[in-house]
């Protein structure tokens, strides 16, 4: 059942891409055979055959997770986009402790051991890649010490 | 051959630069470190440190020779979660556990690891020295390629990965469709014309393959990690004093070379890699055994198959990479896109254009080769270790090292919710079968494919017969067809045989 909803999905982005590639793609003048459009309606027409296909035969029934591995997964994507959020304003040393952090706790560590890995993380990992590697990391709150 | 040796000793000038030399150590070096944990394969370990490659802002021939080290360092780690933990690192690991883990058990864990590493060095350098004997004479024959032919090699590359790759031929073929559809997404470059933009300047330049990568592998695997969440540690078995020794050499000289031999054409073959090569290496090995009962439970031919194939498929899916440009699995297809990324557009020129590079790659592989075996015979233990440290603290890893990738290079906080949404429909995909390897493959390629097309189209002035006009396409064509047609006739021939006996045949799924 998810396989079907899941390509049934895909099939109506597939309809959409091949109504865009249809309709609105157009080079206002070419001089070659085929425009900007031509590979879009290819690919557009492959997409729907397979996602039609496989909304008619499906082969996966369910995920088989349990209740509780869902909200683990649902709380590991809140954490990652809490992460995604605040990584710039907040700056990679306090968002990296505060994602480390909580994501380990939820994953079965204790809260000092955890607390101690997400700060070493985030101040090791910092100096590590802006100062020996020279990599690029925001400071966030951190700017005007660092 | 003195082109070859000229090539060579070029790429060996290349290679021992002491950056060079040293990036290949650290590559080996971190590859087999990211190989041994379990769950991490060699395709998520190059997706996850590509971004943080790019950042060094390194040459474009030390950042390949860099993430090449890593690729092949991932596949020689692969083995020792395989063998310790009976958890394999990804598909081409699979095979591994069958009989590495029963050699473990049974005490002789030190005898599997030594076999299976120089097992592992054996096929990875016969598939670097037939590279750097056939490579190029392939590269001069491909530079005739009209772009017609590259249509057909095209088709040929999707075709074989449709019925070599997954379960579900439709599901690998959509999973590439997808591939090509995000490939279109930005402004056409013939035309000028914006293609699915909707206006959002983001995406005028396509979406950037970093966040493509980073999402689908990088991001993927770390819920899936959270997914089957294994707390605390999990419990390795201990590496003991045994050894390998001169009769188990002996015994599977033959098996090695065959393997080896076996992996490295099927590395070739465009899309499929080490998981199909050494699925195939196993089972031969078994039909050709003569007491086939021992396989299965801690028989060194079992071990020392998949091994050898499998890293010499890592060396076979960098032929059609550097020749055609065309990569022969997953992770080459993130290496062509790292290449790309440097303006370098590896194909048949790149042998005369960038020696440096094509070259350079090679030299640095048969270095690699020897400091693999050099370093994983004695500091197995050390890599073993890692299996040891605890999960929870793994995991959040992956997403850290993510974010820093994506963000150092490409320093816009969008991309982070990208990587992020794209990690979880990844997922959703691997759930459902669907591999995530021709997703990549078709966003690689997918330019090259419109462009060839447009262009065999634009010479025939839009007739279509074109593509059929050259007997390069016309060979390429039927041998898209054999690959597709073989498989089907095999699983009906099995079907019946299988019903004639009324047992259950073993399936071997790659």
């Amino acid at each position: 059942m998810v396989d079907r909803l899941f390509a049934g999905v895909l099939l109506l982005v597939a309809i959409g891409y091949t109504y865009i590639a249809f309709t609105a793609i157009k080079a206002p003048f070419q001089y070659d055979p085929l425009g900007p459009e031509s590979w879009p309606q290819l690919l557009g027409i492959a997409a729907i055959l397979c996602a039609g296909y496989l909304v008619a035969k499906p082969d996966v029934a369910r995920f088989g997770l349990a209740l509780p591995t869902w909200a683990r997964l649902a709380v590991l994507v809140v954490l990652l986009f809490g992460y995604a959020y605040l990584f710039q304003p907040a700056g990679f040393i306090l968002a990296t402790f505060a994602f480390c952090t909580l994501l380990s706790v939820m994953l079965g560590s204790r809260i000092l051991p955890a607390l101690a890995f997400g700060a070493s993380t985030g101040v090791v990992g910092f100096f590590l890649c802006t100062r020996i590697l020279e990599l690029n990391l925001p400071a966030g709150v951190f700017a005007a010490y660092l | 051959m003195d082109a070859i040796l000229t090539g060579l000793g070029q790429g060996f000038a290349t290679a021992l630069d002491p950056l060079n030399l040293f990036l290949v150590l650290a590559g080996c070096f971190a590859g087999t470190l990211i190989g041994a944990l379990p769950g991490i394969g060699p395709i998520n370990g190059v997706a996850i440190l590509l971004p943080i490659a790019y950042g060094f802002g390194l040459p474009p021939e030390s950042a390949i020779i860099l993430l090449a080290g890593i690729y092949y360092g991932a596949e020689y780690g692969g083995r020792i979660s395989s063998i310790l933990l009976n958890v394999p690192g990804d598909a081409g690991a699979v095979m591994t556990t069958l009989d590495g883990n029963p050699m473990a058990k049974r005490g002789e864990a030190g005898r599997a690891l030594s076999l299976s590493a120089i097992a592992s060095f054996i096929g990875g350098t016969f598939a670097v020295v037939l590279m750097s004997m056939f490579g190029p004479a392939l590269a001069s024959y491909a530079v005739t390629f009209s772009p017609s032919d590259y249509v057909a090699l095209m088709v040929f590359a999707f075709a074989s990965l449709a019925s070599l790759v997954g379960s579900n031929p439709v599901k690998t073929l959509f999973g590439a469709v997808i591939g090509l559809m995000l490939a279109s997404i930005g402004i056409d470059a013939n035309t000028g014309v914006e293609r699915y933009t909707f206006g959002i300047p983001d995406i005028l330049a396509g979406i950037d393959f970093l966040v493509v990568v980073i999402g689908l592998f990088g991001m993927a695997e770390l819920i899936t990690l959270v997914e089957h969440q294994a707390t605390g540690t999990l419990k390795a078995l201990k590496i003991d004093k045994s050894f390998v020794t001169m009769g188990d050499l002996a015994r599977t000289k033959w098996t090695i070379l065959r393997s080896s031999m076996i992996g490295f054409f099927i590395g070739i073959l465009p899309g499929t890699g080490a998981s199909v090569a050494s699925a195939v290496a196993y089972g031969t090995e078994k039909r050709v055994a003569k007491d086939s009962h021992t396989f299965g439970t801690g028989d060194v031919r079992g071990l020392a198959a998949p091994e050898a194939a499998n890293n010499a498929a890592a060396g076979g899916a960098m032929v059609p990479m550097l020749t055609l440009g065309i990569p022969g699995s997953g992770t080459t297809a993130i290496l062509l896109g790292a290449l790309l990324l440097f303006n370098v557009q590896p194909g048949p020129l790149m042998f005369q254009t960038r020696p440096e590079i094509a070259w350079g790659l090679i030299a640095s592989m048969y270095i690699g080769n020897v400091a693999l075996l050099i370093i994983n015979l004695p500091l197995v233990g050390l890599f073993a270790r890692m299996l040891t440290i605890p999960q929870q603290f793994l995991t959040p890893m992956i997403g850290v090292l993510a974010f820093i990738g994506v963000y150092s290079v490409v320093s816009n906080p969008h991309d982070l919710y990208m990587i992020t949404a794209l990690g979880v429909f990844g997922w959703i995909m691997r759930k459902l079968d669907f591999s995530l390897a021709p997703v990549i493959l078709g966003f690689v390629l997918g330019s090259l494919f419109e462009d060839n097309l447009r262009r065999a189209l634009s010479i025939s002035g839009g007739d279509w017969s074109i593509l059929l006009n050259s007997w390069n396409s016309v060979v390429l064509y039927l041998l898209a067809a054999v690959v597709v047609i073989l498989p089907i006739l095999a699983a009906r021939r099995s079907k019946r045989r299988a019903l004639l006996a009324e047992g259950d045949t073993p399936v071997i799924r790659p």
